[in-house]
């Protein structure tokens, strides 16, 4: 019984170890073999809502407590797209920032309430360098449904 | 052999087996509890730093990143990095990442580290691997079950089932119930 202890452990051991800087699988296998380039979605993405879609970036975000979304970077400068998971179908590890991910899902849009100043155009900052509207504005932001995905 | 005997047998061995994933699920059962309050799988660290010299937005990617590890001293690999906006980058390291703003010259550096027992139970608890883990996870809530059941029949008399047992079951079966009236 000891000696099957022993082997169980060591065994586990090296296949922890042994595929550790593998590439990881989550939620569902990719079907689509071309990824579409992340600025093409984002330049026309109302055209895409609803079709499914294979992009690749780097993970620059991750969600910190429940891993249920990601942030990917474009393939132009400054550009970012969110893939969304369902909470629990999959997680994705702090661990993934900065690695090189393959993702398919489908393009969905939401319509999110920015922030106004409330009234005083002091609070927008100078950064903002925009013109105080005094009301909440609404923006309309496009995201990915994470179904699969391969991180490295 | 005697059924009460027979149950006394199958809870106490039942039991043993159980005793480890009660352990982790348990631990992970109040982790995840709180999640609004503390991150049950990571911990978190940053530190806020200022960039000695003045950094100029128009130079490469590359150069400025090579200016800030060279600044901050650090000799870690870099995974990769990216630009958010011209005057922000982030450099992504194993467990840590430097987020700089070139304007301000502010660099928050962010290190992750797993925490320990809480992380790995979250997996299991979670059902994380899926696959096989699924049945493991559904064979263990057969096992409470069975452990309920059998629990309740373990001893007779006037502390059983059949004498204060039973009140102390109405309680456990009226808490939830009070709950789902008062939230639900």
């Amino acid at each position: 019984m000891k000696k099957l202890f022993v082997l169980i452990a060591v065994v586990s051991f090296l296949s922890v170890n042994l595929f550790a800087d593998e590439a990881k699988k989550y939620g569902s296998e990719l079907t689509l073999t071309e990824a579409t380039p992340i600025s093409e979605i984002l330049a026309d993405a109302e055209s895409f809502v609803g079709k499914k879609v294979l992009v690749e970036g780097t993970v620059v975000d991750v969600c910190e407590k429940r891993g249920c979304w990601i942030n990917l970077s474009g393939d132009k400068e400054f550009e970012t797209i969110r893939v969304k998971v369902n909470d629990g179908e999959i997680v994705f590890p702090m661990e993934a920032k900065g690695k090189n991910a393959l993702v398919e899902g489908e393009i969905f849009s939401i319509v999110t309430e920015g922030e106004g100043c409330g009234g005083d155009c002091s609070k927008e900052g100078e950064e903002k360098e925009h013109k105080c509207e005094h009301e909440k504005t609404t923006k309309k932001v496009y995201m990915i449904k994470g179904l699969g995905a391969v991180i490295k | 052999m005697k059924i009460r005997k027979l149950i006394r047998l199958l809870h106490r061995d039942v039991g043993y087996v159980a005793f480890g994933l009660t352990i982790i699920y348990s631990i992970s059962g109040i982790a995840v509890n709180h999640v609004n309050d503390w991150n049950p799988n990571y911990i978190i660290g940053k530190d806020t730093l200022i960039v000695s010299s003045g950094i100029d937005s128009t130079l490469t990617s590359e150069q400025i990143v090579e200016h800030l590890t060279e600044s901050f001293s650090i000799t870690d690999s870099i995974k990769s990095f990216f630009r958010s906006s011209p005057t922000t980058i982030d450099i992504f390291f194993d467990k840590k990442t430097l987020s700089t703003n070139l304007k301000t010259r502010i660099a928050v550096i962010e290190t992750v580290e797993s925490r320990t027992v809480f992380h790995e139970s979250n997996f299991l608890h979670l059902n994380h691997p899926k696959k096989l883990w699924t049945w493991i996870a559904d064979l263990f809530a057969v096992a409470l079950i069975f452990l309920a059941i059998t629990g309740i029949f373990m001893i007779k008399g006037k502390k059983g089932i059949s004498g204060r047992g039973k009140w102390f079951i109405l309680i456990g079966i009226l808490i939830p119930i009070v709950f789902l009236l008062l939230y639900f």
